[in-house]
């Protein structure tokens, strides 16, 4: 365990303000629109609470549509003129709802001071869609994610199956592709990205990365390791961040190890952050293929290696710094600061920061200090170490953390345009926002 | 061989009055947080649950919120014994399903936190009980509904007195399949009838 966990922690999770009116019963997960303040909570009402980021709000309720708990919900990328939701229910089925992004509506929620009782008189405005209905999983269908170019819609269930969906036109949905590849319970789906990579999390303690290769989506990776359900999985931002701070190859100084770190990176892409019920967060990278397309140092390609080889290799990187002792039912890379954020049954809510590691200091590989054995295939595996920035207790009183995530802040009280905080969804049936205070 | 269908015809009971117990009528209160619609989504409102701790009585302890009661292992018992086995007309307690000595009450593991945990061992009575899953989750669900929300309810199969045990405590432990099996009509239907007798 790294040395810097002791004392005093160099930042604080302050609460900022709960989402309002909370629901009564308890929530599952909230997910913050890409481009516009709204954030979307699933309950086990079953509906989706639309809440307003800058004013954190109720803004409009998407209800009707669900027989059980709405488990799951994400917005749609790349939507313009309407904004687009897809949610996943324990009635086994996912659901895709639109609403109108009018002028006013889209003025009204940017502007701090909404008065939502005055909102009640116009119909057409809080009206959501129910678009179309996508049946197919014989049990309850636990998350949903669109992937970055937003016409490909993943959805998994208890039924140990993974459906990935593409949108052909508007509310027309295939399905072009049934993983049965989990043994158990899929969990949670996330996309790479830039890639049109899926990612799924399970009760049989994997996770498996898949692509389409000519018209069939295969299993690409398998990542084991974890010793329990894998909870949830999120990928890294396009750009890799240290202490904060951006790290491009062609900034780092020549044969620096921050510069062949970063090259490093570059050949792998975004990593993948894992969180689960063996108290583990875990940090997973791809293996950069020495046979792909990419070889900026001109090393060697074995040609045994086969073009058409779309296998993947992904390795375990690091074990964040355990600190929960129960489930972690959720972790979160950020974006725009590279921090990890995680919460689950314990209440607590920890964030974690990757630094460049000082001479000597312990890694947080998988194995202690056996990393460089390890993982001598990855020799700057341990360039950089975790280390844990900031940690609530009790962030929801007594009850548990289902869910967090990151979003941009936009009420009006932000610090900067690009200010961050962290939202938590909880057992209370309440969600969170948190701001970070102090500097690193 | 089993003309009643019951995987296990004979079991060991035990005489009521031999079971430990210490009975009171209120003895575990709600925490009163307002929430009142919080168990909702736990467990379905239904009234025939027979929850002895009714609304009135969470309401009416709103001023005690500040004090946290001490709940012991005895008081765990006494909730849990007297679920009905869902194939005999007998107790969790009489059949020695659940006993004193497997319960456990593991405090906060921080002072800054007041989140305590209790872990109940089940024995089921015979090693290849497919019952087994439903008797751990009408104990977590009578537990979930009685004590106050600071607790975390774990229930396993006692080690060695199962076949598939290890899978049995996984499902049991996974919250997302007990809150999705509290939506199941069938299910909740078995635990309503189970927990009808918990006094």
């Amino acid at each position: 365990m790294p040395s810097t966990t002791e004392g005093p922690l160099p930042l604080t999770l302050r609460p900022l303000a709960t989402f309002a009116p909370p629901s009564s019963t308890r929530t599952w997960f909230s997910a913050p629109h890409p481009s516009v303040p709204l954030l979307a909570t699933a309950s086990s009402d079953k509906t989706v609470r639309v809440y307003s980021l800058a004013t954190f709000a109720l803004h409009s309720t998407v209800s009707g549509g669900h027989k059980r708990s709405v488990r799951a919900c994400a917005w749609k990328p790349a939507s313009s003129g309407e904004t687009v939701i897809a949610t996943g229910s324990f009635d086994a089925s996912a659901g895709v709802w639109r609403r109108w992004e009018d002028g006013a509506a889209a003025r009204k929620v940017r502007e701090a001071e909404v008065d939502l009782t005055a909102s009640g008189g116009d119909e057409d405005e809080d009206d959501w869609r129910f678009a179309v209905l996508l049946d197919g999983h014989e049990s309850e269908i636990k998350s949903v994610a669109w992937s970055a170019s937003g016409n490909l819609l993943a959805t998994c269930s208890r039924d140990k199956t993974v459906w990935v969906w593409e949108e052909l036109e508007d509310d027309n949905f295939e399905t072009v592709a049934v993983l049965q590849d989990h043994d158990a319970d899929v969990k949670c789906v996330a996309w790479h990205p830039q890639e049109d990579l899926l990612a799924s999390a399970s009760y049989d303690e994997t996770i498996r990365l898949y692509r389409e290769e000519i018209d069939d989506w295969t299993c690409v990776a398998v990542l084991a390791g974890h010793a329990a359900t894998v909870w949830s999985i999120d990928f890294e931002g396009v750009e890799p961040r240290v202490h904060g701070k951006v790290v491009k190859a062609e900034n780092e100084a020549e044969g620096s190890r921050e510069k062949t770190w970063a090259e490093e990176w570059e050949r792998a892409g975004p990593r993948l952050v894992s969180s689960s019920d063996d108290l583990t967060v875990r940090v997973w990278k791809r293996r950069p293929k020495e046979g792909g397309s990419v070889q900026p140092r001109g090393a060697s390609v074995p040609s045994i290696i086969k073009s058409t080889n779309i296998e993947e290799e992904w390795m375990e990187e690091a074990q964040l710094p355990q600190r929960h002792d129960r489930a972690i039912y959720a972790a979160a890379w950020s974006e725009s600061t590279g921090r990890v954020v995680s919460a689950g049954s314990d209440g607590k809510i920890v964030v974690y920061e990757e630094r460049w590691r000082a001479t000597g200091e312990p890694t947080n590989g998988p194995n202690g200090d056996k990393v460089e054995d390890a993982f001598s295939r990855c020799s700057q595996a341990s360039a950089t170490v975790w280390v844990v920035v900031a940690e609530v207790e009790c962030a929801h009183d007594v009850y548990e953390i289902n869910h967090v995530c990151w979003s941009r802040r936009w009420d009006k009280k932000r610090r900067r345009e690009d200010e961050e905080m962290v939202i938590s969804t909880g057992d209370d049936g309440e969600v969170k926002a948190w701001v970070l205070d102090g500097s690193t | 061989m089993e003309p009643d269908n019951k995987q296990n015809a004979n079991p060991t009971i035990i005489n009521p009055s031999d079971l430990p117990s210490r009975r009171r009528a209120s003895a575990v209160k709600r925490h009163g947080d307002g929430a009142a619609g919080l168990f909702d989504g736990l467990v379905p409102p239904y009234a025939y649950f027979n929850d002895p701790f009714d609304r009135s009585s969470r309401e009416s302890s709103l001023d005690e919120d500040d004090v946290v009661e001490e709940i012991d292992e005895q008081e765990i018992y006494d909730l849990i014994s007297t679920i009905s086995d869902p194939e005999h007309p007998l107790s969790l307690g009489s059949l020695a399903v659940v006993n004193l000595p497997d319960i456990h009450i593991k405090p906060p593991a921080s002072p800054r936190s007041s989140i305590s945990t209790v872990v109940v061992e089940i024995t089921p009575t015979i090693t290849h009980c497919s019952l087994a899953t439903v008797i751990g989750l009408g104990v977590r669900v009578r537990l979930e509904q009685a004590l106050p929300p600071r607790f975390r309810v774990d229930v396993r199969i006692k080690e060695g007195t199962h076949s598939t045990g290890d899978a049995v405590n996984k499902q049991l432990g996974d919250k997302e399949r007990v809150a999705a099996a509290l939506e199941n009509g069938t299910l909740v239907g078995v635990l309503r009838k189970m927990l009808s007798t918990c006094g």
